[in-house]
């Protein structure tokens, strides 16, 4: 495992170094006293710790060999519902020994399966509840089910507060013995808006910079921005389709992105204050990249559809920006 | 007008080489001329622009006959040949004592069905004419040929050499007065193969385009004759269509197959067109196109045709420009589509790119899509700042995550992160 990345070898290994969400370990904790549990509902935005908690929840159950007893799965990286349907199979199928009568799965990002394989889950779970035990993981509720929520325990994570984020980053400095200003952990706190993923992770790139301050996490966070992509969409806007195709393909060798991680990266520059224009165009590409993205699923192809979004963008950055500068 | 048809040969003094195929000619003729025929009628056959057409009009002209012509753009049911075949049998001419020469150019065009009864005619016409018949027809050997070929006296015009093709092109050159390189004489000889008229309308197309011709201009419009695989001729029936219909006549009638004619159409759209919104008329309809594609394939192949509409007529007529009289097909070079390449290089990349982000979704308990855009970024600053991650990488990932391009095309222009951000204007 890496502990060379410090999202991973600065993660509450039990449930009692877990500081904040402490309602919630508290709930968790007497999960581990009983050595039982009903399914869980791990539901709150991104890097508050929900993988987190349910790591640390089988560690304390299971000790050391926790491994044997616990499943992760993703849902949005196991393709479809059977193969999740399979994996559960083979997994709970191996009966439990020692004095555990349960395994545990843990299914992340459970809000981005379909209400059919939702409803495919839920039976899974009825199927094989005597030997497993689900925690689902989601950032959304609203897209869970209502079956599955009235079947688990529901556990409401909120985003950290900013003197847990920034307690938690000096910590981190303080072991590694990285140079720090309250300014530059300040700023990682607003930038990533609480979110304890990206804030180590930046902590950790800007420290590669020496002291972390206002500009070292400034100047991480320019070259995580996907330039070359900014680049494309500026330059389509300003009516040089060649140019724009040329980075285009860059783009798709280069990165090895496909088209729809390009259409999703697209997606997410347009609506970032990253790119300037006028916010009646931004709508009107967003519904255009909508289209592109249903096109691509519906089978079109990737390196075309992606040069008709760029010439929309021709068309439309005459249309929009013309005369404007 | 067409140089092919400028310069043909008023005699056969003037067709360059074919001797034996002159004297064969003459032969014959001075057997009419002595009033006992060895046969009524010759059919010369052989590859297209060997000179065929060529030699019988060439022949017309010494012995001052005058020739009745049918073609294959003529229609030839039977009434059309006993019409020919009338004259053909009264002796001389109405005005005046001149002989004729009967002319069939390409019999083997003949459509055993629309032309009924028309191989049947030109046999009576054989058998009742007083005058000579030609037959031309380039594969002889069509079994609806058998009984023609029983009654005429065969001769083989053979394809023409570089040399004499050569010695062609270098006439056509002096009478227009142009510059013409002898590696793009060259060039041109070898990739007709034979074919004059191919090679002189290969001239012309240069001299058109360019006013010069020389060894970097006829390879930059020129391909090879491909008698299989021409997606020239395809991509030229698109993008210069007026109407659907002869786009989509194009698309149906390639041999290229049509996935890879997608990527053809692809890449040229943006050098044939140049008005933005008939670049992007002509990507939607393509992109539709390989809609359509992707639905032929999963629920019937009635629905590629409309695959075909749509890469045909759907990007032909996306220039709007076309609906006026004074629009223009551009001489411009057609691209090879480089997409082969891009996507295999891209796939390559990619495949080196997933292997990262599972060694790392692993370790840091992420999904796929997480990493790409939570964890990625970062891990690649801090190997850029030589920092160890800890993750077994291989020295491709490591060149991966440092933004090393291994092999870039020659084509593309690399792109550097330091070039100031687009700006808008």
């Amino acid at each position: 495992m890496s502990d060379a990345l410090w999202v991973e070898k600065y993660r509450p290994r039990s449930l009692s170094d877990i500081v904040n969400q402490q309602e919630i370990v508290n709930r968790l904790k007497r999960f581990v006293e009983e050595k039982n549990m009903p399914h869980l509902l791990f539901a709150g935005p991104p890097g508050t710790g929900k993988t987190t908690a349910a790591l640390a929840l089988v560690r304390d159950l299971y000790g050391d060999n926790f491994r044997q007893y616990f499943l992760e799965l993703n849902a949005s990286d196991e393709r479809g519902i059977d193969v999740i349907r399979n994996k559960v199979k083979e997994f709970a199928r191996v009966s439990v020994m020692g004095n555990f009568r349960f395994k545990v799965i843990l299914l992340d990002e459970t809000d981005n399966m379909t209400s059919d394989a939702q409803q495919a889950l839920r039976r899974i779970m009825e199927l094989y509840t005597q030997s497993t035990r689900f925690i689902l993981a989601c950032n959304y509720l609203s897209k869970i089910i209502e079956p599955i929520q009235s079947r688990t325990a529901l556990f409401r994570f909120y985003p950290l507060k900013k003197e847990d984020v920034i307690s938690r980053l000096k910590f981190i400095s303080e072991r590694e013995g990285v140079e720090f200003d309250e300014q530059g952990l300040n700023t990682i706190y607003e930038v990533t808006g609480g979110d304890m993923r990206r804030s180590i992770n930046l902590l950790q790139a800007a420290s590669a910079y020496g002291r972390v301050s206002v500009e070292t996490v400034y100047k991480v966070l320019g070259m995580v921005k996907p330039k070359a992509i900014l680049e494309m969409i500026n330059t389509a806007l300003a009516g040089d389709f060649q140019k724009s195709r040329e980075i285009l393909r860059e783009l798709l060798v280069k990165e090895g992105l496909s088209g729809e991680d390009l259409i999703k990266q697209i997606h997410r520059t347009l609506l970032s204050n990253d790119l300037q224009i006028p916010e009646e165009l931004r709508v009107v590409l967003l519904d255009y990249i909508g289209e592109a993205e249903f096109r691509l699923l519906e089978g079109a192809d990737d390196e075309i559809q992606l040069n008709s979004v760029l010439a929309r963008m021709a068309i439309y950055g005459s249309k929009f920006l013309s005369g404007k500068q | 007008m067409s140089w092919p048809l400028k310069y043909r040969p008023k005699s056969l003094e003037e067709v360059i080489n074919q001797e034996d195929v002159k004297s064969a000619l003459r032969e014959w003729m001075e057997s009419w001329v002595k009033g006992k025929p060895q046969s009524k009628a010759v059919m010369l056959y052989g590859r297209p622009g060997a000179g065929k057409t060529t030699l019988a009009e060439a022949l017309a002209r010494d012995y001052q006959l005058e020739l009745l012509e049918m073609n294959a753009s003529d229609s030839r049911n039977l009434k059309d040949v006993r019409r020919i075949a009338e004259v053909g049998a009264t002796q001389g001419s109405l005005f005046g004592v001149r002989g004729k020469l009967i002319l069939m150019d390409e019999v083997d065009g003949v459509n055993a069905k629309a032309d009924y009864g028309a191989i049947q005619a030109i046999l009576e016409l054989i058998s009742n004419s007083k005058h000579p018949i030609v037959l031309t027809a380039n594969d002889p050997w069509d079994p609806s040929l058998r009984e023609l070929r029983n009654v005429v006296k065969m001769i083989e015009v053979k394809p023409l050499g570089k040399t004499a093709l050569k010695k062609i092109l270098r006439k056509v050159c002096e009478k227009e007065k142009l510059k013409c390189g002898e590696g793009a004489l060259d060039f041109i000889a070898e990739i007709s193969e034979g074919d004059a008229r191919y090679a002189i309308n290969s001239l012309q197309a240069i001299a058109q385009g360019y006013g010069e011709v020389n060894e970097e201009t006829a390879k930059l419009i020129l391909r090879r004759k491909e008698r299989e695989y021409d997606p020239f001729e395809t991509l030229r029936g698109i993008f210069w269509a007026r109407y659907a219909w002869q786009a989509k006549e194009a698309v149906s009638s390639s041999h290229v197959d049509y996935e890879m004619l997608i990527r053809w159409i692809s890449e040229n759209i943006p050098v044939q067109m140049e008005g933005i919104e008939d670049i992007w008329r002509a990507y939607d309809a393509l992109s539709r196109a390989s809609i359509f594609l992707k639905r032929a394939k999963l629920s019937g192949w009635d629905l590629l045709t409309y695959t075909f509409d749509l890469m045909g007529p759907g990007v032909a007529m996306a220039e709007k420009g076309k609906s006026k009289g004074t629009w223009k097909a551009k001489w411009k070079k057609f691209q090879f589509p480089q997409y082969i390449q891009l996507m295999s290089k891209s796939r390559e990349n990619r495949q080196v790119r997933d292997s990262i982000l599972s060694k790392l979704g692993k370790a840091t308990h992420t999904s796929y899509n997480k990493t790409l855009v939570d964890t990625l970024p970062f891990v690649r600053v801090l190997i850029e700042r030589e920092t160890d991650i800890g993750l077994a990488l291989s020295q491709e990932e490591l060149e991966y995550l440092k933004g090393e391009e291994k092999g870039s095309t020659s084509e593309a222009r690399p792109y550097s992160r330091k070039r100031p951000r687009g700006k808008r204007s």
